[in-house]
């Protein structure tokens, strides 16, 4: 009765999920003629491939696609390593000013990004960083506030006897945390990883502040640049999307496995 | 499949154009908030710009949606374009450089004449001229011709009303396959709503900026809100803008609507989904003269250009009748150009010159008063309350000026 | 002997003591070089007449006064956010709280739920919220063609001021999948021995849920209750895009007044002032939350020893 009703009511939400892509995923592949059709056509009966072709010639989005890649490897890697050192940091000692610090952490969270913005722009500039991928890469390397939080709360229900037995051994913090505590954050750090890729894939205001020329635009810019200040070309937006969610869907797919797989108990025995 | 391969092409010569800077070059940054078609023809114009001078570099910077946020961060941070698109004069003039001096010297060799005065006074702050044209729209009805040939009903006349505007739309609309006749905003671009005003003789804002009470609730005022929220309780029109994100144009585009207000942003698309369209002029109330507001894609120059001269040329070369010629989606600012390529007497192009020619008697609201962004503001409310309401016009627009008083100072 | 024991001694203190340092290092260090400048820059900001270009001027706490005494879209906006959060929040915790323990059920495909359920998070705001405008259209969207199908007049989603704001509510927990995966993350470090302990005794599913489940996960709830709140007072994109804050402010959120303070009014001075007031509300909240965790959270890890207190 139980798994009748778990599947039944999984069907039911994939369904509600689904269903506004694959209204993207049809609007995408429609003829004009069809697009605006009243009541709405489900399936279009002339299925137009090529609007995926046209959509991504339109501009240059493998120009986009190579500079996306490059700062979502670039900066995933950095915020990995140092989110896991701070929260293990503030997971794990007794310090003075801890608790203050951890407070402006979780602080740094709540500033609006509409103050931030012209000094941090003003920053850059100085460092000769606008125009390059580098303010959206860099920041990465020094841990965001809400990677720390959600690292460290995994941490803290961590039993603390792991710690203690590995200094017995005569482990040192390092090794601690790089020999016990990094393997057992994997499904976590799978977690950060899968967070911030998508933060970076479909960051907007970061690329339109901070970048200039089209050869340095990421993806989301090129999408954004079909809808103008008066016309919006819907059936590229639609294309485009479709295409760009592909990549961090095959990712997920994957990834989610150790999310679910590397569970704590596996790890510590082993 | 031809389609296809000019795009192609077009998208690798553009990041051909766009990828690297040799030494020694000069660079000129120029933003635009164009994007799609009108933006190739601006990255066309500039390489054109690129041949003529060699050495010299133009990185187009296209913003998009995001063109305001942009160019507000640039400013504030101190690292603005040489050459942007303008159109919130008030709001940069102090930093940008007035051009009348650079006009001026060029007049001659420029044939300034050529261009109409109105389109250059759209972007003065006190007497001096911050923007160099270099397209322009005005506002027309859009009509479907095989809506009005299936549905019988008589073409829009040369000189129409808004009363047989009325009169037309009501026939179109049919409950099943919503069609409407005509497409109202609830949510408007004051920028361009206060044509309404003016036609039917009156403004937001006292011409000096001293006062909205009187104007923005004038008698006048109220009449056109109403007019507009009549249409809309009498289904003569669909209300865009709350609750349908669809815009008119699209619905144009699929025939849901016989009658569309817009400019030459829309003309494309309409082209393009092969609609087979008439244009006239905008309507007028009663007997009173009709007017409309003017879109000019001016050109500014930031006022600590590093190469000021240089900024100039390129602007200059943007309102040449070579560049003016290629802007195929706005109207050509040179009224030789106009003629030349016979716009002034074909259907589509006439009525779009034509409300060009009785429409500078008047100038935009946010020229008149610094803080009107906030004035606006409580406008817009009063649209949008009485379009939801389907009436209380005067109510509304009272209340707007009452809240407005505190920017006023 | 006993100074070469002693130094050694005292070096090890001294690294003892500056580890725990290092750890944060990374942190600390981008605070200084990208945080703590534009917080300084803001905060002197708000006490100045400051549009983005021309001639700036000192004005005391004018900003302050005029936002709290004069502007009546300040306290609007501000009642508008607080409505939100007091759906967003519940909603976006419980909904991703079920879905997570439905999830770490065994079940066929669950690798093909998972990522449906994350779908709509891979989708970057500008596609997201046309969709959503398709699928609320009052004449011509998806939704009232489907509601008309069963026979429902369906209301004007994003015209009528009563349904505006439930609807942005409905589309920003779409998003949910990312506080299913946190809670799912969660629920996967439970040790199972804890569960079948349980049931060997004959405690109910409900039971074990309210007992095991809520206890060892509360780490995690914490974490997605605090972040809700941000993200509720934060919301921007959908109601800008979607709305523009209408019809008639119904879904003007805080975070849209400040945008608009700035972008629209240019009074980037003004909105340093708003963005103040909202971070201290924000925080005044998310200390309450903090402070109430230590009766409700149960840190299995916690340092017993030296009474951690936790901030």
């Amino acid at each position: 009765m139980l798994r009748t009703f778990t599947y039944g009511a999984l069907i039911f939400l994939s369904a509600l999920f689904i269903l506004p892509f694959y209204w993207t995923f049809i609007t995408a592949v429609k003829s004009v003629s069809e697009l605006y059709q009243y009541p709405p056509v489900f399936w279009p009966s002339d299925v137009q491939w090529e609007n995926f072709i046209t959509a991504w010639f339109k501009q240059p989005f493998d120009v986009y696609f190579k500079n996306s890649a490059i700062v979502v490897v670039m900066s995933t890697i950095g915020q990995l390593f140092s989110s896991s050192l701070v929260a293990y940091g503030f997971a794990r000692f007794q310090f003075k000013g801890r608790d203050v610090i951890f407070i402006i952490l979780l602080a740094t969270m709540m500033i609006p990004w509409d103050v931030k913005m012209i000094p941090l722009y003003m920053e850059f500039n100085m460092l000769g960083w606008i125009n390059t991928l580098k303010p959206l890469i860099v920041p990465a390397y020094f841990a965001e506030a809400f990677f720390v939080f959600l690292l460290r709360q995994y941490i803290m229900t961590v039993p603390i006897e792991i710690d203690e037995a590995a200094r017995m051994d005569g482990a040192n913090s390092w090794q601690i945390y790089w020999r016990i505590h990094l393997p057992l954050m994997m499904p976590a750090l799978v977690l950060v990883g899968t967070f911030h890729f998508m933060n970076a894939w479909n960051d907007y205001l970061g690329p339109l502040i901070f970048l200039n020329d089209q050869s340095k635009y990421t993806l989301t810019l090129g999408l954004s640049m079909f809808k103008g200040l008066h016309e919006t070309d819907i059936t590229s937006i639609a294309a485009i999307t479709v295409l760009l969610c592909i990549p961090p869907l095959i990712l997920f797919f994957f990834a989610q496995r150790y999310i679910m797989d590397g569970a704590i108990g596996s790890s510590v025995k082993g | 499949m031809k389609h296809l391969k000019k795009l192609a092409l077009a998208s690798v010569l553009s990041v051909a154009a766009l990828s690297g800077t040799a030494l020694g070059e000069e660079t000129i940054r120029f933003a635009t908030w164009d994007s799609d078609e009108s933006l190739e023809i601006q990255k066309e114009i500039a390489r054109r710009f690129e041949a003529a001078n060699p050495g010299v570099k133009v990185q187009v910077e296209p913003y998009a949606d995001g063109y305001d946020q942009k160019l507000i961060a640039s400013f504030g941070a101190g690292n603005p374009p040489d050459v942007m698109y303008m159109w919130n004069y008030p709001k940069y003039y102090t930093s940008l450089m007035p051009l009348d001096d650079f006009m001026a010297r060029d007049a001659e060799a420029m044939n300034l004449d050529d261009i109409p005065p109105g389109l250059i006074n759209t972007t003065r702050i006190d007497g001096k001229a911050y923007g160099m044209p270099a397209g322009f729209t005005t506002h027309v009805v859009f009509y479907n011709k095989d809506m009005f040939e299936a549905a019988g009903v008589e073409m829009p006349s040369e000189d129409w009303t808004w009363a047989e505007l009325r009169e037309k739309a009501a026939k179109f609309r049919d409950e099943e396959s919503k069609v409407y006749g005509f497409a109202v905003e609830a949510k408007p671009d004051p920028f361009d709503y206060e044509q309404f005003f003016w036609s039917n003789g009156t403004r937001f804002i006292a011409k000096d900026g001293s006062a909205v009470d009187g104007y923005m609730n004038s008698p006048e005022a109220v009449e056109v809100l109403t007019m507009f929220a009549d249409m809309a309780a009498n289904e003569e029109a669909v209300v865009l803008g709350i609750g349908d994100n669809s815009s008119g144009s699209a619905l144009f585009k699929g025939e849901k609507l016989a009658m569309y207000q817009s400019a030459m942003w829309s003309k494309g698309g309409f082209d393009e989904a092969g609609i087979n369209y008439g244009v006239a002029k905008l309507p007028s109330f009663g007997d009173k003269p009709v007017h409309s507001s003017i879109g000019a894609s001016a050109m500014s120059m930031a006022k600590d250009t590093k190469n000021p001269d240089l900024a100039w040329e390129f602007i200059k070369f943007f309102s040449s009748a070579e560049a003016v010629k290629l802007r195929t989606n706005d109207l050509p600012i040179r009224t030789s150009v106009a003629e030349e390529m016979e716009m002034t007497t074909d259907p589509i192009f006439k009525p779009f010159f034509d409300m060009l020619a009785v429409s500078d008697s008047e100038s935009n609201a946010f020229l008149k008063h610094e803080n009107w962004g906030k004035i606006q503001a409580n406008l817009e409310r009063a649209i949008e309350a009485t379009m939801i309401e389907k009436g209380n016009a005067k109510k509304h627009l009272d209340d707007a000026v009452a809240r407005s008083q505190r920017h006023l100072n | 002997m006993s100074g070469v024991q002693d130094r050694q001694y005292q070096r090890q203190k001294f690294v003892e003591k500056l580890t725990p340092y290092l750890f944060i290092s990374p942190w600390i260090l981008g605070f200084f070089f990208f945080t703590l400048g534009p917080l300084v820059f803001s905060f002197v900001m708000s006490f100045y007449d400051w549009p983005v270009v021309g001639e700036r001027e000192f004005i005391g706490t004018q900003n302050y006064e005029v936002m709290l005494t004069q502007d009546p879209l300040f306290w609007d906006s501000l009642w508008v956010t607080i409505k939100f959060g007091l759906f967003f929040v519940p909603f976006n915790i419980i909904l991703g709280l079920l879905l997570a323990v439905l999830l770490n059920q065994k079940v066929i495909g669950s690798g093909i739920f998972r990522t449906i359920f994350y779908l709509p998070s891979v989708i970057s705001g500008v596609a997201l919220v046309t969709i959503w405008a398709w699928i609320y259209s009052h004449e011509y969207g998806i939704l009232n063609f489907l509601l008309g199908l069963a026979g429902i007049d369906g209301p004007n989603w994003l015209g009528d001021p009563s349904w505006a704001l439930l609807a942005i509510v409905i589309a920003s927990l779409w998003g949910l999948g990312g506080t299913m995966l946190i809670l799912l993350t969660g629920l996967q470090s439970i040790p199972k021995e804890l569960y079948e302990a349980a049931k060997i005794s004959g405690v109910p599913g409900w039971a074990r849920l309210i007992f095991i489940t809520i206890p060892m996960l509360s780490p995690m709830l914490l974490f997605t209750f605090i972040t809700s709140i941000i993200a509720a007072f934060q919301q921007l994109t959908i109601a800008l895009l979607l709305t523009g804050g209408g019809p008639l402010e119904s879904t003007y959120f805080f975070a849209m007044y400040i945008y608009d303070n700035a972008f629209k009014h240019f009074e980037m001075g003004y909105a340093a002032a708003n963005s103040w007031v909202m971070f201290l509300i924000i925080l005044a909240l998310s200390m309450m939350v903090m402070k109430s965790s230590s009766a409700w959270v149960y840190y299995e890890g916690e340092m017993k020893k030296g009474g951690n207190k936790d901030a």
